[in-house]
């Protein structure tokens, strides 16, 4: 339905062969991005050809030493080579330098390890004490509490492999819908999931039952919230609804969710690019209207707009390609060794984002 | 401890320290292209009773000497975020000593530049310089040129600069030359940025405990191999010791998480 709507857009904006308007062109340059990208990468829906997607999960303190070793072992033979220029040490002092930082390594390894467990047993008592026992007015009493809170909220999830606790389709699935209810109960209308390899896109259904189930155990079965699940990169989006049934998404839903991968990120722009480039070559598109306004119109219709908040279920701050565009003014939080979603880090998080103060340029 | 600092051969000690372990750290992995959010020159200044210009001068010299620290240790190009865009709703006395500085600045390091000859930096001005005064763009220009054989280090300065303006930059740019659609890719878009043949960037760095990249270097920073690293110290605080510390610190890490990096790019083909 939603694609017959497009091409006739398509057509109708291609006609005025030269004194197309902006607002036009844009149009046009979105609905071509949309469907190039609907043609390039088609999530398949059967089960059969779900890929096992390799995890992205924790190491264990000795796996890590393990690869100190390993890489200290073999960087001797790289690292030779790069000390040119005039006051480059020899191979002999090279071999006394490398010894000293092998050494070094092996104090940090020490000292990472205390920290470690310092960190550890800090989130396990913060785990303890801020604990929403899936009750929405302890956490609006919670966040309540705070002068301010973000509009739009995103979270950068990870695919953890089966083995572990919590992993899978279903821990990220589980992990997608406590957030999810954490922010219905907060008060937060858009929230955004980003996982690396989009293993969400490709298992909406569980997804809303995951959601579903737990928006029930926290909301009670009589006014389960609405919402709708929205993938920008396939322009799709799925009302959910009481049950779990395809709803007709007419009425505003109380929280969109949006699905977002690593294709959202610079592979779009790639894409816009390729897109603009080609308008312009049949002169669909002229060079003055591409500035940066156009540009950014054009990616909050293919990603969404920037997030206020970005959090990072993960043990250091790393972005995963996240979509770099929608990185500008967005707050960053994660807590040090923390690989697992709990409520004590989306609280500390908010906390955190309450008293920060943007001033552009100022 | 006063004393210690004041006898006369503590300097010395202190430096060739300093040399020694910038020496250690560079026999093992050290990031190729560091970045630098200057945050907190003007609160340093607010902390310090001092003037917002005199707060700002500090913050050079603090560049200045974690810039000798990096290229030690074998650093093969560092960002600096000079000035930003936005920075232009800033006061205009402020903008106008800014500027100043920069030339001033300049002219010091084309004219005795210790740094560029002793380490080869070539000084590379990024960003919209169409925004900037004539007299400081020439004098900017000017180092650029005159720096411009110079081929063991790099050191960007962005002024004035944003990143969503460099992508847009980027891309006019790759639109005006007319490549065949099928050619753009990932890597066309990064060559064309303003930073486009310096090594990737591998570590972010941000003072004063500001957990947002404030449209810094964007496109590179999401980059799964590049780290940021955010400090809760005041831009001017920042010492070639905790320099040092970062940089082994990013080493360590470095063997660590090479494996789960990889482990998350592997898919990464097939997901393009």
């Amino acid at each position: 339905m939603s694609l017959e709507m497009k091409t006739t857009e398509l057509e109708g904006s291609q006609s005025p062969a030269n004194g197309f308007s902006a607002e036009a062109s844009q149009e046009l340059v979105y609905n071509l991005v949309q469907q190039n990208q609907q043609d390039v990468s088609e999530v398949p829906t059967d089960v059969d050809h779900r890929n096992p997607v390799p995890a992205y999960s924790s190491d264990t303190f000795f796996t890590t030493l393990y690869n100190l070793f390993k890489n200290l072992a073999s960087s001797g033979s790289q690292t030779k080579g790069e000390g040119e220029g005039s006051d480059a040490p020899g191979p002999i002092s090279y071999y006394i330098y490398h010894s000293i930082l092998v050494f070094l390594y092996l104090l940090m390894s020490v000292y990472r390890f205390y920290e470690y467990t310092y960190n550890r047993l800090k989130l396990r008592f913060l785990n303890l004490a801020y604990n929403p026992s899936r009750t929405p007015s302890l956490i609006n009493s919670d966040v309540n509490k705070l002068p301010k809170i973000p509009y739009r909220l995103s979270a950068i999830l990870n695919y953890k492999s089966e083995q572990e606790e919590n992993g899978g389709v279903e821990g990220l699935c589980n992990d997608a819908a406590e957030l999810t209810a954490w922010c219905l109960s907060s008060g937060i209308p858009n929230f955004s999931i980003y996982e690396y390899h989009g293993v969400l896109k490709t298992h909406v259904p569980e997804l809303r039952r995951s959601i579903h189930r737990k928006l029930v155990a926290y909301f009670g079965t009589s006014n389960v919230p609405t919402y709708h699940i929205k993938i920008p990169h396939l322009n799709l989006s799925y009302a959910g609804s009481y049950d779990g049934e395809y709803g007709d998404g007419e009425d505003k839903p109380d929280i969109e969710i949006s699905l977002l991968s690593v294709v959202d990120g610079r592979p779009t722009i790639v894409e816009l690019t390729k897109v603009m480039s080609q308008l312009s070559k049949n002169h669909e598109l002229s060079e003055k209207d591409i500035n940066m306004k156009f540009i950014d119109q054009e990616l909050q219709q293919l990603v969404g707009p920037e997030p206020d908040l970005i959090i990072m279920f993960q043990p250091y701050l790393n972005l995963q390609g996240y979509p770099p565009w929608h990185t500008r003014l967005s707050e960053m939080y994660w807590e040090p060794d923390n690989d697992e979603v709990s409520y004590a880090v989306f609280l500390r998080a908010l906390q955190k984002y309450s008293t920060c103060k943007v001033n552009i340029g100022r | 401890m006063d004393w210690i600092a004041s006898f006369p051969v503590t300097r010395h000690v202190l430096e060739y320290t300093k040399k020694q372990l910038c020496q250690v750290l560079r026999s093992g992995s050290v990031p190729q292209h560091v970045g630098f959010i200057m945050d907190g020159n003007r609160r340093y200044a607010r902390m310090n009773k001092m003037e917002t210009k005199e707060g700002h001068s500090a913050g050079f010299d603090t560049m200045a000497r974690l810039l000798e620290v990096c290229y030690d240790c074998g650093v093969q190009a560092a960002t600096v975020f000079a000035f930003s865009i936005e920075n232009f709703s800033r006061s205009e006395y402020e903008i106008e000593w800014l500027m100043k500085l920069a030339k001033s600045k300049m002219k010091q390091v084309v004219e005795n530049g210790e740094l560029c000859h002793k380490y080869g930096v070539k000084i590379r001005i990024l960003g919209n310089l169409k925004l900037l005064p004539a007299d400081v763009r020439e004098s900017l220009l000017e180092a650029q040129e005159m720096t411009k054989n110079n081929e063991r280090a790099v050191l960007n300065i962005c002024c004035p600069y944003t990143a969503r303006d460099d992508i847009t930059h980027s891309i006019k740019n790759i639109i005006a030359r007319g490549y065949d659609p099928e050619d753009i890719t990932q890597d066309l878009v990064s060559e064309h940025l303003y930073t486009g043949g310096v090594p990737k960037l591998q570590l972010l760095i941000r003072t004063s405990g500001v957990y947002r990249l404030s449209d810094f270097m964007l496109w590179e920073t999401v980059d799964v191999d590049c780290d940021v690293e955010i400090l809760s110290v005041l831009w001017p605080q920042f010492t070639p010791l905790l320099m040092l510390w970062i940089l082994f610190k990013w080493g360590w890490n470095r063997t660590g998480r090479a494996r789960r990096n990889k482990r998350l790019l592997e898919n990464h083909g097939k997901d393009d």
